[in-house]
C-alpha cells in the first residue's frame, strides 16, 4: 500500500518534504490549547482543526491556494470528543493530511469519515477514563489531604493532573500519528474492543463507589419501633447503607438514559422532588 | 463599598475566565478547566488573593465534594462548574468563610447563573463559527485566527470575568440577605439538593460507561464496597482493575472460539475413552 511505502521515504512522490518533529509538535500544540476556543452546540471543536492545520497548509500548499481551501473547508465541520484521549484522532488525521499533501493515495474525503467515524466512541472512551476514573480519584486523593485547610491537597492535584492530561495528549497524538490509518485497527479492532470493555468495568466499578462516596442524602422521618418513635435512617443504615443515594442515582440515570431527558430538565424535576420532600418534612 | 475588595474580586474574575472549559490559555482543558476550573484548586487561589489559604482550602473541600462528579459531554453539562467555583467560593471569602455557605451559594450560582450563561453563550457562538468558515472559503489565515480565537474569547472574557467580579464586590447584601432574611426551610432545602447534585453526574457517567443492564451489577458492586465495606476511592480503583482484568481475560473465549474449544473438548473425550478401552 502506497501509505506503508511513503512512510518510508524522506520525500513524497512529489518531491516535498515530509513533516518535521517541529511541524507535529505546532499541530499538536495548536490543537491542545484552542480546541474548545470557539465551542458552541453547531460546531464544537470543529473549527480548532482549521486554526491548527494553517501552518501545515502554508507549508505544502503556498503555491497552490485552491489545495489549501479545500484543506481549510474540509476542517471546518463539526467534531467534537474527548480532546486529551482524542489527540489520537488528531494524530491521523495529520499522517493522512501528509499523506494527501506529498502525492500518495488517500482520498481528500478520508480525513473526515475518520473524524466522524472515531470521535465518537474516542469521546465514550476518553471520558469515562479522564472524567470518571483518573479526575475523581485525583480529587478524592487532594480532598483528604486538604484536611484543616492544608494547601498540599490542591497542590498535590494541580501538580498530578498537570502533568498527566498533557502526557496522555501528547502520547496520545503521536500514536495516531505512528500509526496513521492502522490505528484505526487499534481502536475498533477485535482486541482494542476487548481492552476497552475491561476498561469500561473498571470505570463502571469507581463510578459506583463514586456516587456511594459522594452523594448526600439522608431522611428525617421516624417510624414506630415497638414502644418508642425512632429515626428511619438508623434502620435504613442497617439494612442498606446509603440506600437513598443509591436510589436517587438510579432514578437520575433512568431519567436521562430511559427517557433521554436533557440534564437540564434532569435538574429541574429534581430541584421540585427535593423542595417537596424537604417541605414534606421527608429530607 | 469596600474598595480592598477591588483586587481579590477581579482575580477571581480573572480566574473564572483561566478556569473556564472555553479558555484556551492553559493547555486547553488540561490545566484550565480539569485544573483550574475545579473548586479544589479555586478553594487554594481564592485563598491566596483574600490572605486567608487555610479558610480558603476548607471553603474548595467542601464544595468539591458537591461538584466531584461535574460531567461535560458533546457540550451538554450538569452544572456550570468554573461560575460556581469562582463566584461561590469568592463571594463566601469575601463575606463569612463559612464552608457551608459557599456551598449553598456555589449550588444557587452554578445551577442558576452559570447554567444560563453557559447555554447562552454555546448558542450564540456560531455567530463566530459562521465567520470562522467564510474566513476558510476566502482562505484568509488571519480571519481564521480572529473569528475562532480572538472574538470569542474576548466574548468570553467579560462573559466570565464581569459577572464574578460583580458577584464578589458586590455580593455582601446578598449574602446578608440569605443569612437573615430567607426563610431557614430554604437553606435547608439548598444543602439538601446540594448533598444530591452529584447525582446528575454520577448519572451522566452511567449513561456512557453502562452499555447493558446487566453491567449495573458492576455499578454496585462498587457501590457496596464503599458504602458497606468503607474502602477508599483508592483501594477500590485496584479492585476494580483487578475486575477489569477478569473480565479482559474471559472475554478472549468469545466469538469464533466457543467452536474451536468445543471441538478440543471433544477431542479429549475421545482420547480418554480410547483409553478407557485398554
Amino acid at each position: 500500500m502506497a501509505t506503508t511505502d511513503l512512510t518510508k521515504q524522506a520525500t513524497g512522490t512529489n518531491g516535498k518534504p515530509r513533516l518535521t518533529n517541529k511541524d507535529l509538535n505546532t499541530i499538536w500544540l495548536r490543537w491542545a490549547f484552542t480546541h474548545l476556543a470557539s465551542m458552541s452546540y453547531e460546531k464544537l471543536q470543529g473549527h480548532a482543526y482549521a486554526w491548527s492545520y494553517i501552518p501545515f497548509a502554508n507549508k505544502y500548499y503556498a503555491d497552490d491556494p485552491e489545495a489549501k481551501r479545500r484543506l481549510l473547508v474540509r476542517h471546518s465541520v463539526f467534531f467534537n470528543t474527548e480532546p486529551q484521549t482524542g489527540q489520537i484522532i488528531n494524530g491521523i488525521v495529520t499522517s493522512l493530511e501528509e499523506n494527501i499533501a506529498l502525492g500518495g493515495e488517500v482520498s481528500e474525503e478520508m480525513p473526515n469519515n475518520i473524524k466522524a467515524t472515531l470521535m465518537g466512541p474516542l469521546a465514550g472512551i476518553g471520558d469515562s477514563i479522564i472524567q470518571g476514573i483518573i479526575v475523581p480519584t485525583l480529587l478524592s486523593i487532594g480532598m483528604s489531604l486538604a484536611n484543616g485547610g492544608s494547601p498540599l491537597g490542591p497542590l498535590f492535584y494541580i501538580v498530578a493532573y498537570g502533568i498527566i492530561g498533557p502526557v496522555i495528549s501528547f502520547i496520545s497524538y503521536r500514536t495516531g500519528y505512528k500509526l496513521g490509518v492502522g490505528a484505526i485497527d487499534v481502536i475498533v479492532g477485535e482486541s482494542a474492543r476487548r481492552i476497552m470493555d475491561a476498561f469500561n468495568v473498571l470505570g463502571i466499578m469507581v463510578v459506583g463507589a463514586l456516587a456511594a462516596g459522594n452523594i448526600a442524602l439522608t431522611t428525617t422521618l421516624n417510624i414506630p419501633f415497638g414502644e418508642e418513635w425512632q429515626p428511619l435512617q438508623t434502620t435504613l443504615d442497617g439494612v442498606f447503607p446509603a440506600l437513598l443515594p443509591l436510589i436517587a442515582v438510579l432514578a437520575t440515570w433512568w431519567m436521562l438514559g430511559k427517557k433521554q431527558f436533557s440534564p437540564t430538565k434532569v435538574i429541574v424535576i429534581l430541584t421540585i422532588a427535593i423542595s417537596v420532600l424537604c417541605l414534606l418534612g421527608v429530607f | 463599598m469596600n474598595l480592598a475588595l477591588l483586587f481579590p474580586a477581579l482575580m477571581c474574575g480573572v480566574f473564572c475566565y483561566l478556569g473556564a472549559i472555553e479558555s484556551c490559555c492553559l493547555f486547553g482543558m488540561s490545566w484550565g478547566y480539569y485544573v483550574m476550573g475545579r473548586p479544589l484548586v479555586a478553594g487554594l487561589l481564592c485563598g491566596l488573593v483574600f490572605g486567608d489559604v487555610a479558610q480558603g482550602v476548607l471553603c474548595g473541600v467542601a464544595v468539591q465534594a458537591v461538584f466531584i462528579a461535574n460531567l461535560s459531554t458533546g457540550g451538554a453539562t450538569n452544572s456550570e462548574i468554573t461560575y460556581a467555583s469562582y463566584g461561590g467560593i469568592g463571594l463566601a471569602m469575601a463575606t463569612t468563610k463559612d464552608p457551608a455557605i459557599a456551598v449553598t451559594l456555589s449550588v444557587l450560582i452554578g445551577q442558576t447563573l452559570g447554567l444560563i450563561f453557559y447555554n447562552t453563550r454555546m448558542a450564540l457562538y456560531s455567530f463566530f463559527n459562521n465567520g470562522a468558515s467564510r474566513a476558510a472559503e476566502n482562505n484568509d489565515d488571519r480571519g481564521i485566527t480572529l473569528w475562532h480565537i480572538v472574538y470569542p474569547q474576548v466574548c468570553t472574557f467579560f462573559i466570565r470575568a464581569v459577572p464574578v467580579f460583580l458577584i464578589v464586590f458586590f455580593g455582601q447584601g446578598v449574602v446578608d440577605a440569605l443569612l437573615n432574611n430567607v426563610p431557614e426551610v430554604v437553606t435547608h432545602i439548598i444543602s439538601v439538593l446540594g448533598g444530591v447534585l452529584p447525582a446528575l453526574g454520577i448519572g451522566m457517567l452511567m449513561n456512557i460507561v453502562i452499555k447493558d443492564k446487566m453491567q449495573l451489577i458492576f455499578f454496585l458492586a462498587g457501590f457496596v464496597l464503599l458504602s458497606f465495606a468503607g474502602l477508599s476511592m483508592v483501594a477500590i480503583v485496584f479492585i476494580a482493575a483487578l475486575v477489569a482484568y477478569l473480565v479482559f481475560l474471559s472475554s478472549g473465549k468469545s466469538s469464533a472460539e466457543p467452536v474451536a474449544e468445543a471441538a478440543a473438548q471433544a477431542d479429549a473425550h475421545a482420547v480418554y475413552e480410547d483409553e478407557d478401552l485398554f
